[in-house]
């Protein structure tokens, strides 16, 4: 079965999936920071170049404790554990949103460490069970 | 090895599997329906809304794997020419084109209620509609040329590029900052679904894989009986 | 019970939504494909019949194909 064709058509095959490969990978690898849909804490903390009326993207897990309303105005933290950035926000939040949770926030950045937000998003974990499991387990950890 | 797919004693084969599938679908799919929508309980974060992902996931899983075995089937007719793989991969496109637009489109209706938007650009969700245009291009690619050899050729290479895609998708959520949360069922087969919900979702994967098998093998027989009709003079 | 089956804790919209779409397409594209392979099958049938005895019996000798159709779709009617 392995002639002399088919040896050549798996050479030029694997060749030309080897380069598609390369080729995309140094597209995806220029293109990082436009894939990435939200920049962490961290990210923030580290970056030269902030422009401060350019609309970005801040996300990670609101911190325990930290959600604070008054006149319709939603102050929170959000971590990610290492570094941490103060938002403020006044709007509707979706249903998810809540202390201990992912979140996203979309809008300017005041300086490196206060943010102010026109949009959040929540983002939930990949974990799913039923609510009397998750009792239990609230009770098991206390 | 490739009698198997070799159209003279299939027929039987085709209507005896047709026949079979028909003969057990609904009461599966009943089954399915009562666990997804009334005995699986609601997710302690996400409430009710959980039980889309009964019909998002298998109809993701599905656009993947069929997009998977078309860029296969296209690498071994490249290598071997076997005429009846492109039959095969074409009765496999439409079903891919369905499930990937299924899967987008449950998708926004899901992330309405959790996330808070319908959609965003995110990795995951860009390279899903990537995929999405790799199956009109393959589509099109039959419909638009006229000659079958230089379709098969045009629709093979339109698979075997987008093959790339597929790892891209799979790893989106591990490799970039995405609003799609990472996979439930880890590649090692670990799971962080609590069993309760994972029956409804193996369920609902074998009602709409049984689906798949049944116009898969439809649109196979038409394919081969197309085939037969246009050479019907030298056969 | 059945409220709450509806309205899922407000949920209900979007998760019938979704089942809804997802059977539906199922069920066109069922549709079409079903409907596509039966023209498909007269359509061979016919042209089978159209040819001459001798054209006929020859086609049906040299494929199985077209024999192990012919005898289903005979049988189908």
């Amino acid at each position: 079965m392995l002639t002399k064709k088919v040896k050549k058509r798996v050479s030029f095959l694997s060749l030309l999936l080897i380069s598609l490969v390369l080729a995309v990978f140094f597209i995806l690898k220029s293109l990082t920071s436009n894939i990435l849909y939200f920049k962490s804490p961290t990210d923030i903390q580290l970056s030269q170049d902030i422009v401060s009326k350019k609309k970005i993207r801040v996300g990670g897990m609101v911190k325990k404790d930290s959600i604070n309303i008054n006149n319709e105005e939603i102050k929170f933290i959000i971590t990610d554990l290492k570094n941490e950035i103060f938002v403020s926000y006044r709007g509707t939040v979706p249903n998810l949103f809540s202390e201990g949770k992912g979140v996203v926030a979309e809008g300017t950045l005041k300086d490196k460490s206060f943010f102010i937000a026109d949009r959040i998003l929540a983002k939930h974990d990949e974990k799913y069970m039923p609510p009397e499991l998750k009792d239990l387990m609230k009770k098991n950890a206390k | 090895m490739f009698n198997l797919i070799n159209p003279s004693r299939i027929f039987y084969w085709i209507e005896k599997l047709i026949n079979f599938i028909n003969s057990i679908f609904f009461v599966i799919l009943i089954i399915a329906l009562t666990f997804a929508l009334i005995l699986s309980p609601p997710d302690y974060l996400q409430g009710d809304s959980v039980r889309i992902m009964y019909v998002h996931v298998p109809s993701a899983w599905i656009g993947l794997a069929s997009f998977t075995g078309i860029a296969l089937f296209s690498i071994l007719n490249f290598i071997f020419k076997i005429k009846n793989l492109n039959l095969v991969s074409k009765s496999i496109a439409p079903i891919g084109l369905l499930f990937t637009c299924l899967a987008i489109i449950t998708g926004s209706l899901w992330g309405q209620p959790t996330w808070g938007t319908w959609w965003v650009w995110d990795a995951r969700i860009t390279s899903m509609v990537v995929l999405l245009i790799f199956y009109i291009l393959f589509i099109l690619s039959h419909k638009l040329i006229e000659q079958e050899s230089k379709a098969n050729k045009v629709s093979n290479l339109i698979a075997i590029i987008g093959l790339i895609n597929i790892p891209i998708i799979r790893f989106s959520v591990d490799w970039w900052n995405t609003l799609h949360q990472p996979s439930s069922i880890k590649l090692d087969g670990t799971s962080s679904i609590h069993p309760s919900m994972l029956l409804p979702l193996m369920l609902m994967l074998l009602v709409l894989l049984l689906y798949c098998a049944l116009i898969l093998l439809m649109k196979y027989k038409t394919e081969i009986i197309r085939i037969k009709k246009k050479n019907i003079k030298r056969i | 019970m059945i409220q709450n089956i509806i309205s899922m804790n407000g949920y209900g919209f979007f998760v019938w939504l979704s089942f809804a779409i997802t059977f539906l397409a199922c069920g066109a594209l069922y549709y079409k494909t079903y409907k596509t392979l039966k023209k498909y099958e007269k359509d061979f049938a016919k042209e089978l019949n159209q040819l001459s005895e001798e054209e006929k019996k020859q086609v049906l000798e040299k494929s199985k194909v077209a024999s192990e159709f012919l005898a289903s779709y005979n049988k189908s009617i």
